[in-house]
């Protein structure tokens, strides 16, 4: 490549081992940085959750395994530090697991390759981006080792427990912080995100010849950029709660001279929190929106429809977040509102789960690991969204607000969902991004443990939350009417045991794929995306020596032309079909009719 | 199996990477809009909600340094506004001095705000023993002044550049990136005034 054909604002190619792989500008390696810290964190929040469940089945037993860190207590969970692991999981999970694979591995990764840009708008930015990241995970690590231990307000860190007359000490505040921080991370990652895709999309690459994993992906950017500002404020007034003494969140006897209000909290989290739920599946929605006509080697089913669908809720997941709060004393002609716009929202949800089966529906179906991935994420969603109908109910919510049915529809759409959609694209991409080849055998036996017990733990936690058994519980079987669900919680942590020890697969898994893999065919699926046609396994630091010039959608499957002309059943995004006579237009025609 | 299609060489135009980081800057503005929008509803929530706004023992907010302070960042933001207009034609040396009249209205901005901040604090009107009337007082401007105090630190790096010379008619992008970020800020001060001391 010649030094002319750089742009001027792209940079040089590092050769240092740190500019290279520590502090470097690259999209690509910063997807690995963000893979790396979100899987570890995954690891660390699954680790946690599996003591939630042993608490949960055999409460006032030592824990095996991880009762080391509870030397004080001589292995067993007390009361507080089943505060902290239950927050803990929850914060892990969303912000230091999820975000970071879904949005900072796959948003880095996907977005420059797959609109054919050399890299980010601002790859001193992106940097910037993934090393304030760091700053939040130190920032978590260290509330772990303060007095009194880590945050304990639960993941939504509701104010009065959440200030300094709840939870007091130093861990609550940092990891407060961390949020904090975080979120400053997010939002650069998510201008960055926001203007590659607007700027750099290569010629010809429309908004409508976008795969929708961009598509996706962007709408979270955009989501992320609005609406994590909104959590920074409340992070922000929540550390002057705490240590500053002012009195946002504070009322009645604690708040002199007429104090706050603990509902502010609420309304403030919230605003955030439910364009955040949807932050977390968009990205998911987007990645199986390719994989599926992938691997039914059909054309999405209406395309345009998808896109608006996922416009459309981006934009109404904005103006429903009173649902979460509909037991705060909220006007009731206001909670009908956020009822109705809560309901709507599953039309456009709707369109895409009829779009995806419309294009299985007479596919040529493959059923490698990250299409089995996906359909198992568009089932679990499902599941996730019909239960999600009883919570936005006003009539029903009443009853179930705060119960295990809360916890279990929230883990299918969120966790579950994105867990697998997160796998789906993990697979995917990973010959891709790492030039190497995971061992299928090991990838289906991770997915089929995965999905069947995932199902099985939430599914679990659904029917406790039906029968009454309120989340958050310390040792549900105080409680004589929910002593009966002793034996039903112990099987569903059977099942959540099993799902974390099925993991190591994976994790073997992907050792053994990125240092001994088999090496990666460029284009090992027969897709027509620009990452796959036009760029090596793993692509070069520029991604693309020169600008591709688009000239079709992603999804040209089996059209019966190039069938003929190119004897393939796939066609990249970049490529134009040769030259050929009118002869052979006849005959294809010929071919087509027969 | 790689040769497919056309190809076009890299080389966007200067003018577009401008653009671009304009955009950048632009949807950065907007994100940060949104905090200080959710700073102002907590404002508006923790008012309706509370008896009396001042409570009876507590002093008025004035609303007379706060319009001065109003009118140093508009003529802050003028001047600056003034200086981009220069580089545009070319001239760094006014652009120098249009930067040097931004920072230092931006300081007496600051100055005065410090002035208010220890009157009310002697009057009664402190961060952690006035409720959520002080609260939102202390917090909103505390915070505000952070974003001035950040702006300070851009202008008077801008205006090092300046009188180096580095900006010529053609490359002046960061004059208007942070030309953008301290009309920003202006924006936010003229809302502050209106929403806290003024209603």
């Amino acid at each position: 490549m010649h030094e002319e054909s750089h742009p001027a604002g792209v940079h040089p190619e590092p050769s240092g081992f740190i500019a290279k792989y520590i502090f470097s500008t690259d999209h690509k390696v910063i997807a690995k940085q963000f893979l790396w810290a979100g899987l570890i964190f995954l690891a660390v929040g699954g680790s946690l959750a599996m003591m939630i469940r042993w608490q949960w089945a055999f409460p006032g037993r030592p824990v095996p395994l991880f009762g080391m860190f509870l030397a004080r207590s001589g292995g067993v969970i007390t009361p507080a530090t089943y505060q902290s692991i239950f927050t803990m999981h929850g914060l892990i999970m969303i912000f230091f697991a999820i975000t970071p694979v879904m949005i900072g591995c796959f948003g880095n990764f996907t977005i420059p390759l797959l609109i054919g840009a050399q890299d980010m708008a601002f790859p001193k930015l992106n940097m910037l981006s993934f090393w304030t990241f760091v700053i939040s995970l130190v920032l978590i690590v260290a509330s772990f080792f303060v007095q009194l231990g880590t945050a304990g307000a639960g993941w939504t860190t509701y104010a009065p427990l959440s200030t300094g007359i709840g939870t007091p000490g130093a861990g609550q505040t940092l990891v407060v912080a961390a949020i904090f921080v975080t979120g400053a991370a997010t939002i650069m990652g998510g201008i960055n995100y926001v203007t590659t895709v607007i700027r750099l999309r290569a010629p010809g690459m429309t908004y409508m010849r976008m795969p929708l994993t961009v598509w996706g992906l962007w709408l979270t950017a955009i989501l992320n950029v609005l609406f994590v500002p909104v959590l920074g404020a409340a992070a922000l007034l929540l550390i002057l709660d705490r240590s500053f003494g002012t009195q946002f969140f504070i009322a009645g006897a604690a708040g002199v001279k007429g104090g706050g209000d603990p509902i502010l909290f609420q309304h403030l989290f919230w605003i955030f929190g439910h364009p955040e739920v949807y932050i977390l599946i968009l990205p998911a929605w987007g990645f199986i929106s390719d994989i599926i006509p992938f691997f039914a080697r059909k054309p999405a089913y209406w395309y345009r429809g998808s896109v608006f669908a996922m416009v459309l809720v981006t934009i109404l997941s904005a103006v429903v977040y009173g649902h979460h709060m509909f037991l705060t004393g909220m006007n009731p002609l206001l909670g009908k509102g956020f009822m109705t716009l809560t309901l709507i929202i599953s039309v456009p949800a709707e369109i895409l789960f009829l779009n995806w089966l419309h294009t299985l529906w007479k596919g040529s179906n493959r059923f490698p690991s990250p299409m089995l991935f996906a359909l198992g994420t568009v089932f679990v969603f499902g599941l996730g969204g019909l239960t999600g109908l009883y919570l936005g109910t006003i009539a029903t919510d009443l009853y179930l607000h705060d119960t295990m049915w809360v916890v279990g529809h929230f883990h299918l759409t969120m966790a579950a969902a994105a867990f697998l959609g997160s796998f789906s694209a993990i697979y995917f991409w990973f010959p891709k991004m790492f030039g190497r080849q995971m061992n299928e055998g090991l990838a289906k036996l991770h997915f089929w443990t995965s999905v069947v017990f995932i199902t099985l733990v939430f599914c679990g936690q659904l029917v406790a939350g039906y029968a009454g058994q309120q989340r958050r519980l310390f040792i549900p079987y105080q409680y004589t009417f929910l002593q009966h669900l002793l034996p039903l919680n112990r099987w569903t942590s059977y099942f959540a045991f099993a799902l974390g020890i099925s993991q190591f697969v994976f994790v073997y898994n992907f050792f053994r794929g990125v240092f001994a893999g088999e090496k990666a065919e460029q284009n090992p699926w027969q897709v027509g995306t620009l990452e796959w046609t036009l760029c090596s396994s793993p692509p070069p630091h520029y991604n693309y020596a020169t600008a591709p010039v688009v000239v079709r959608g992603p999804h040209e499957f089996a059209n019966p032309e190039v069938k003929k002309v190119l004897g393939r059943d796939w066609i990249g995004q970049a490529e134009e079909l040769p030259k050929f006579s009118a002869a052979a237009v006849k005959s294809a025609a010929r071919g087509a009719k027969d | 199996m790689t040769a497919m299609g056309e190809v076009l060489p890299y080389r966007p135009p200067r003018a577009r990477e401008n653009t671009t980081a304009y955009l950048g800057m632009v949807v950065f503005l907007g994100s940060w809009a949104m905090m200080f929008a959710a700073l102002f509803f907590a404002y508006g929530y923790v008012r309706t909600r509370s008896v009396a706004w001042p409570p009876p023992d507590l002093p008025e907010l004035p609303w007379g340094l706060p319009a001065v302070n109003t009118l140093i960042l508009l003529a802050s933001s003028a001047s600056l506004q003034y200086g981009l207009r220069c580089i545009r034609g070319g001239a760094w040396k006014k652009l120098g001095r249009a930067l040097l009249l931004t920072l230092l209205l931006g300081s007496v901005f600051l100055v005065l705000q410090f002035s208010l901040w220890l009157r009310l604090y002697a009057q009664g009107l402190h961060p952690d023993s006035a409720g959520s009337y002080g609260s939102v007082f202390w917090g909103l401007t505390c915070f505000h002044a952070l974003h001035v105090l950040v702006g300070l630190g851009g202008i008077g790096w801008l205006w090092v550049r300046a009188f180096s010379g580095s900006f010529t008619a053609a490359r002046y992008l960061p004059v208007r990136l942070w030309a953008l970020y301290w009309h920003f800020v202006g924006g936010v001060w003229a809302l502050m005034f209106v929403l806290i001391f003024l209603i």
